[in-house]
C-alpha cells in the first residue's frame, strides 16, 4: 500500500491541523465558523477518508439496488444473486453483485424534494433543520471537521465532467476556504503547471527566498496572516508534486481496462488515486442519470457504466487494505418512479428510493429497510438522508449528535438533530 | 430603540468632560480621537510609522495603490515637518482619490455581484463632488427613474449620473433560475448589514435568538418594503413600486401569534402607511397598454430612505463611521460590522459617538472624516512590534493593524512595482484600460476576490491565489526583462544599489543590511544567470505577505 496516510512519522498533529485553515478554495486563519475544539481533538489520529459516487439525476432503484421483476412496475430486468446469501440486484450489475460483501444497502430512503436544483444541495448537505444558514455539502463539512489530513493537500476534491476549479458554494456558511477543488474532466487546476522556463532549482530557490522573507516579516507582525499565505503556498506546491496523479500516461494500462474508457471509469480510477494520495473526501459525478423517455434502454447503458468502476474500485481499496478507512456511498438526490410514464420513462421519486455503502467500519452486506411489493413506498422504518448524514458521521469517528459547527455565535448540529445514525449499519 | 440611543448619547458626552484634561472640544478631531484611544489602551502604544511606511499605507488607503518609486523617494527626501499633512491633502485632492472610493464601495456594497456602466457612473460622479453620505444612500434607496432611449428627444439633457444608483436594488432583485425566486430576504439583509450595520437574517422568521435588540418584527418590516418593488425594464436600471395600502401579516414560527407591520426603518420607526382616496392613489396611474406600473402616491422606498440617513437616526451614522474606522484603521469599533446591538458593545463606545455626532454635524462629509482619521497618531502607528513580542489586543490599536489588499488595488500595484520607474498615473491607467491587460486583470480577480455575495474583510490568501504567482504566465511575464521594466533595471544597475531599487520598487521602502546581505549573497550565487536572479528576488518579495497586505 503504497497512501502516505499510513507513514506514522506523518500522523503527528501537524500545526496547520490545528488551525483548521485548509481548502479547495482558500485558506486563511480569520473568524471562520470554528467546531468545538474537542472535535478537532478526537480527530487528531483520524486517517479515515470518504469516497462519494453521485449519479446526478437519479439512478433508478429498481434497475440496481431493489430490483421488482415481475411486478407491474418492475420493468424488463432480472434480479441476480450476489456474494451475500438472500440480497440481489439488478442483473445490469453483475460485477457490483460478486463484490456486495464490501456494501450494504439502504431500501427505505425516503426524502422530500423531487426538483433537481433544490433535491441535490438537500441530499448532499444532509437536510438539517432550516436555522437561516447555508449548510455546507458533505465533502466541506468533512474537509471542515476532519481536515486535510497529513497528505497535506486540499481536503475536498471534485472529479466531474465538464469545467474544474475552485469551487465555493459546496462550503455554505463555512466559508470559501472549505469549497470543492473541482478536477474539470480529470484534467488539473488551472496554473498548476509550472512553465518550461522555470526548472526545478529555480522553481525551490525562489520559493527558499519566498520563506525568508516570510519569516522576516513574521518576526515583528502578526503572525496569523503570514501563517495563512504560506500554507497555501504549502498546498499549491504539494499539489504541483502531485502533478502525476492527471498524467494519463502514467496509468497502468490493466487498470485502463478495469475501470472503463468512459467518464466515470476514467474519473473513478482518478478518485482511486487521489485517496492513494491522501485526500480527505473525493466525490465522483456522473450525470444523465434523469430517464424521463426511454429509461430502459438508458439505464442499460448507463447501469453497467457503474458497475464495472465501482467494482474496480471496490476491488482495489480492498485489496491495498484501505477499505477499513474509506467510506463509499453510492447515491443521488433521489429514485425514479416506479410507474412507467408514457414516455417509456421514470420521472422522479423521493418517496421510496435506495443507496448502497461500505468501508469504513460500515456493517457490509446489510439490507436496511423494503419497499412494499409495487415499490412505490417504504415498507417499515422510512429513512431520511439526515439519518445517513448521522451514521458516516458515526463511521468517521465524528460523534454527530454532539459535535457543533460555531457561525459567529450560532451554535449548528452537524446533522439533522431529531434523526439518529442507523444502527444496524454501524458495528 | 430609543432609549438605548438617549444612552449612548449620554454615555459619550460623560466620556468628553472626562477625556477634558487630555484634549477639550475645541480641538481638532484627530487629537480627541487620539485621547479616546490612549485612555483604554492599557498597553504601551507603539511609535509612528517611518517615513516609507506611512507613505505605503496612505497610497493604498487614499489612492488604492503603492506609490511609485519616484513618490517614495521624493516623500523620503522631503524634509518639511508637515509633510505627511500635506501628502494626505494631496492625495485627497487627487482625482486618483474618487477613483479609488469608487472601486472600493463597488465592492464593499455589491460584493461581485456583476457590474453596470451606469452604476460606475453614479459612483465616480457622486465621489468626485465628495457627496454627503446620506444623500449618497438615499439615490441607492430611492433611485431615480430609469431613462429609456425612446424618451430622448435630440436635444434631451445628459442622463443624470444618478440612474445607476439603482443598481444596488436591480443586481438583487434578480432571479437566479427556475428553482430560486428573487432573494427579498437576501436585498433586506443587505440593506440592514451594510447601511445600517445589523444583520437581520436571523430574524426573518422569529426573534433574533441571540440578539435581543433583533426582532423579527425589524426584519418584516424592512422586508415589507423590498417585496414591494419591481424591476422595470429600460436602458438604465431602474425599479418601481407597488401600491401599499396596508400592512403585512407575519407570525413567528415558535409562537405562531399574528402580528403585522408596516415599513419600519432600521434605527427608526414604523412609517404609517397613509390612505387615500379611490382615484387618488397614483401620482402617475398604472397603464397596462405601455405596461406601465405607475407611481404610487405613498413610497415607502422614499419613507425608508429619508428615515434611514435621518440625522437623528444613531444606527446610520455609526454604520457609516464604523465602516469608515474599519477601513482605515483595520478594525472595527464594533466588530463584526454588520452587528451593532446592545450585547456587542464597541471596543470604544465613547469614541464611536464622538465619530458619529461630528459626521452627522459635518453633513456625512466622508472626506473630512478619512482626513481627520489619517491624521491621528492612531492611524500613522507603525505596524511592526518588536521582534518575537506578543501583539497587543487588536481593540487596543497600541499597533497599526494591517488591513486586506482588493485584487484591484494589487494588481494596479502590481502594475507599478513591475513597470517602468518613470510610469506616470495616467501610463497605468491605460495599461490597466488595454486589452492585454484583460487576461491579467482575470487572473487577479479569480486569485484575490472572494466569490459574489461575500464580504471581503481579512486578508484569505488562497491557493488559486499561490498557483496564479506560481505558475500563471500572464503573470510571471511582468517579471521578465523588459526594456526599462522592474527586472531589466535591477540587472542593468550597479550591485551597490540594487537592493535599495528591489526594496524601493517593491516595498516601497529601503532594505536594511541584513537584505541588503540576502540581495547580494543571492546575486553572487547566480553571477551566471542575473537577470533570472533578479526575477526571482522580485518575485519572492511580490508573494510574501509584507506586499499582498496594507501594514
Amino acid at each position: 500500500m503504497h497512501s502516505r496516510l499510513c507513514t506514522p512519522a506523518d500522523h503527528a498533529l501537524s500545526r496547520r491541523r490545528v488551525l483548521g485553515a485548509f481548502a479547495g478554495g482558500a485558506a486563511g486563519l480569520g473568524l471562520g465558523p470554528l467546531v468545538r475544539p474537542a472535535v478537532a481533538e478526537d480527530l487528531k489520529a483520524n486517517d479515515k477518508q470518504v469516497l462519494l459516487v453521485w449519479l446526478d439525476g437519479g439512478m433508478s432503484q429498481l434497475e440496481s439496488w431493489d430490483p421488482k421483476p415481475n411486478t407491474r412496475f418492475g420493468g424488463p430486468y432480472r434480479a441476480i444473486d450476489t456474494s451475500v446469501p438472500g440480497l440481489r440486484v439488478s442483473e445490469l450489475m453483475p460485477k457490483v453483485a460478486t463484490r456486495m460483501q464490501h456494501l450494504s444497502v439502504v431500501r427505505s430512503m425516503k426524502t422530500e424534494d423531487p426538483n433537481h436544483s433544490s433535491g441535490v444541495p438537500k441530499i448532499l448537505r444532509g437536510h438539517p433543520k432550516n436555522r437561516g444558514v447555508t449548510y455546507p455539502y458533505f465533502g466541506s463539512a468533512v474537509a471542515r471537521l476532519m481536515g486535510p489530513g497529513p497528505s497535506g493537500l486540499p481536503p475536498y476534491v471534485w472529479v466531474k465532467p465538464g469545467s474544474g476549479g475552485f469551487v465555493s458554494k459546496h462550503a455554505g456558511f463555512l466559508g470559501a476556504k472549505y469549497g470543492a477543488l473541482a478536477l474539470g474532466d480529470g484534467k488539473p487546476p488551472n496554473n498548476l503547471l509550472r512553465p518550461d522556463t522555470i526548472d526545478s532549482d529555480a522553481d525551490r530557490e525562489r520559493n527558499e527566498l519566498r520563506e525568508l522573507f516570510e519569516r522576516r516579516y513574521r518576526r515583528t507582525h502578526r503572525p496569523g496572516w503570514s501563517e495563512a499565505n504560506t500554507h497555501v503556498y504549502d498546498v499549491a506546491r504539494t499539489l504541483m508534486k502531485n502533478v502525476e496523479l492527471f498524467d494519463e500516461s502514467k496509468l497502468d494500462p490493466q487498470d485502463v481496462e478495469r475501470y472503463g474508457r468512459h467518464h466515470l471509469g476514467r474519473h473513478l480510477l482518478l478518485a482511486r488515486r487521489v485517496l492513494e494520495a491522501g485526500v480527505r473526501f473525493v466525490q465522483v459525478t456522473s450525470y444523465g442519470w434523469d430517464t424521463h423517455g426511454d429509461n430502459f434502454n438508458a439505464h442499460a447503458r448507463r447501469v453497467p457504466g457503474l458497475d464495472q468502476p465501482l467494482a474496480a474500485v471496490l476491488d482495489d481499496l480492498h485489496d491495498r487494505g484501505m477499505l477499513e478507512n474509506v467510506l463509499v456511498v453510492v447515491m443521488a438526490e433521489f429514485g425514479r418512479t416506479p410507474r412507467v410514464n408514457g414516455s417509456v420513462g421514470r420521472d422522479h421519486w423521493p418517496n421510496a428510493w435506495s443507496l448502497a455503502t461500505g468501508g469504513c467500519g460500515i456493517v457490509p452486506g446489510q439490507v436496511v429497510g423494503a419497499t412494499n411489493d409495487d415499490g412505490t413506498d417504504v415498507a417499515g422504518t422510512p429513512y431520511d438522508i439526515g439519518s445517513l448524514f448521522h451514521t458516516w458521521f458515526h463511521a468517521l469517528g465524528i460523534d454527530s449528535r454532539t459535535a457543533e459547527y460555531h457561525n459567529g455565535t450560532q451554535p449548528l448540529p452537524v446533522a439533522h438533530d431529531d434523526m439518529q445514525p442507523i444502527r444496524e449499519l454501524l458495528a | 430603540m430609543s432609549s438605548a440611543r438617549t444612552l449612548g448619547l449620554t454615555l459619550g458626552c460623560a466620556t468628553v468632560l472626562l477625556a477634558g484634561s487630555l484634549a477639550t472640544a475645541e480641538e481638532p478631531l484627530h487629537v480627541r480621537i487620539d485621547a479616546l484611544v490612549a485612555a483604554r489602551a492599557e498597553v504601551p502604544l507603539a511609535p509612528p510609522a517611518d517615513d516609507a511606511e506611512f507613505c505605503r499605507r496612505v497610497h493604498l488607503d487614499l489612492v488604492g495603490r503603492v506609490p511609485t518609486v519616484v513618490e517614495t523617494r521624493t516623500f523620503l527626501a522631503d524634509t518639511s515637518a508637515d509633510k505627511r499633512t500635506k501628502l494626505v491633502d494631496r492625495l485627497l485632492a487627487s482625482a486618483e482619490h474618487p477613483r479609488h472610493l469608487a472601486e472600493s464601495l463597488h465592492v464593499e456594497l455589491m460584493e461581485r455581484r456583476g457590474d453596470d456602466e451606469h452604476w460606475q457612473r453614479f459612483l465616480r460622479s457622486s465621489f468626485e463632488r465628495n457627496r454627503p453620505w446620506d444623500d449618497f444612500v438615499r439615490a441607492i434607496l430611492k433611485p431615480t427613474p430609469p431613462q429609456t432611449k425612446s424618451d430622448d428627444s435630440d436635444e434631451s439633457p445628459a442622463e443624470s449620473p444618478d440612474v445607476g444608483a439603482a443598481f444596488f436594488l436591480t443586481s438583487r432583485l434578480v432571479s437566479e433560475g427556475a428553482m430560486a425566486p428573487v432573494d427579498v430576504p437576501g436585498l433586506t439583509r443587505d440593506v440592514g448589514r451594510l447601511l445600517a450595520g445589523v444583520d437581520l437574517q436571523c430574524a426573518q422568521c422569529h426573534d433574533h435568538l441571540t440578539v435581543d435588540d433583533y426582532s423579527q418584527r425589524d426584519f418584516q418590516g424592512l422586508h415589507v418594503v423590498f417585496e414591494n418593488v419591481k424591476t422595470v425594464r429600460g436602458d438604465t436600471p431602474g425599479v418601481s413600486e407597488g401600491l401599499m395600502q396596508q400592512s403585512k401579516p407575519f407570525q413567528s414560527v415558535f409562537t405562531g401569534e399574528p402580528m403585522q407591520t408596516g415599513p419600519f426603518v432600521p434605527g427608526g420607526r414604523e412609517i404609517t402607511i397613509p390612505t387615500f382616496e379611490k382615484g387618488e392613489e397614483y401620482v402617475v396611474a398604472p397603464d397596462r397598454k405601455t405596461r406601465s406600473p405607475g407611481v404610487p402616491r405613498f413610497s415607502p422606498l422614499t419613507e425608508l430612505a429619508l428615515g434611514l440617513t435621518a440625522p437623528d437616526n444613531d444606527l446610520f451614522a455609526k454604520n457609516a463611521v464604523n465602516r469608515i474606522w474599519f477601513d482605515m484603521l483595520g478594525r472595527g469599533l464594533v466588530e463584526p460590522l454588520d452587528l451593532h446591538h446592545a450585547d456587542n458593545p464597541p471596543s470604544h463606545p465613547e469614541l464611536l459617538d464622538l465619530l458619529a455626532r461630528e459626521f452627522v454635524a459635518h453633513d456625512f462629509d466622508a472626506r473630512w472624516l478619512r482626513r481627520e482619521l489619517m491624521l491621528t497618531a492612531t492611524y500613522q502607528r507603525t505596524s511592526r512590534r518588536p521582534a518575537d513580542a506578543k501583539p497587543p489586543p487588536e481593540t487596543s490599536y497600541a499597533v497599526a493593524l494591517e488591513k486586506r489588499l482588493s485584487a484591484e488595488q494589487l494588481l494596479r500595484s502590481a502594475l507599478i512595482v513591475t513597470g517602468p520607474a518613470e510610469a506616470t498615473v495616467e501610463q497605468i491607467d491605460a495599461r490597466l484600460q488595454d486589452e492585454s491587460t484583460a487576461a491579467l486583470k482575470k487572473a487577479f480577480l479569480k486569485a484575490f476576490a472572494n466569490p459574489p455575495k461575500e464580504p471581503e474583510i481579512d486578508f484569505e490568501p488562497t491557493v488559486a491565489a499561490a498557483l496564479t504567482f506560481l505558475n500563471d504566465k500572464t503573470f510571471l511575464r511582468l517579471l521578465e526583462p523588459t526594456d526599462g521594466h522592474l527586472v531589466d533595471r535591477l540587472v542593468k544597475s550597479d550591485d551597490a544599489i540594487l537592493a535599495d531599487e528591489l526594496y524601493l520598487a517593491v516595498l516601497s521602502r529601503l532594505p536594511d543590511d541584513e537584505e541588503r546581505a540576502i540581495v547580494t549573497t543571492h546575486l553572487a550565487k547566480h553571477s551566471d544567470d542575473r537577470p533570472n536572479a533578479c526575477s526571482q528576488l522580485a518575485w519572492a518579495l511580490m508573494s510574501s505577505t509584507e506586499f499582498l497586505v496594507n501594514h
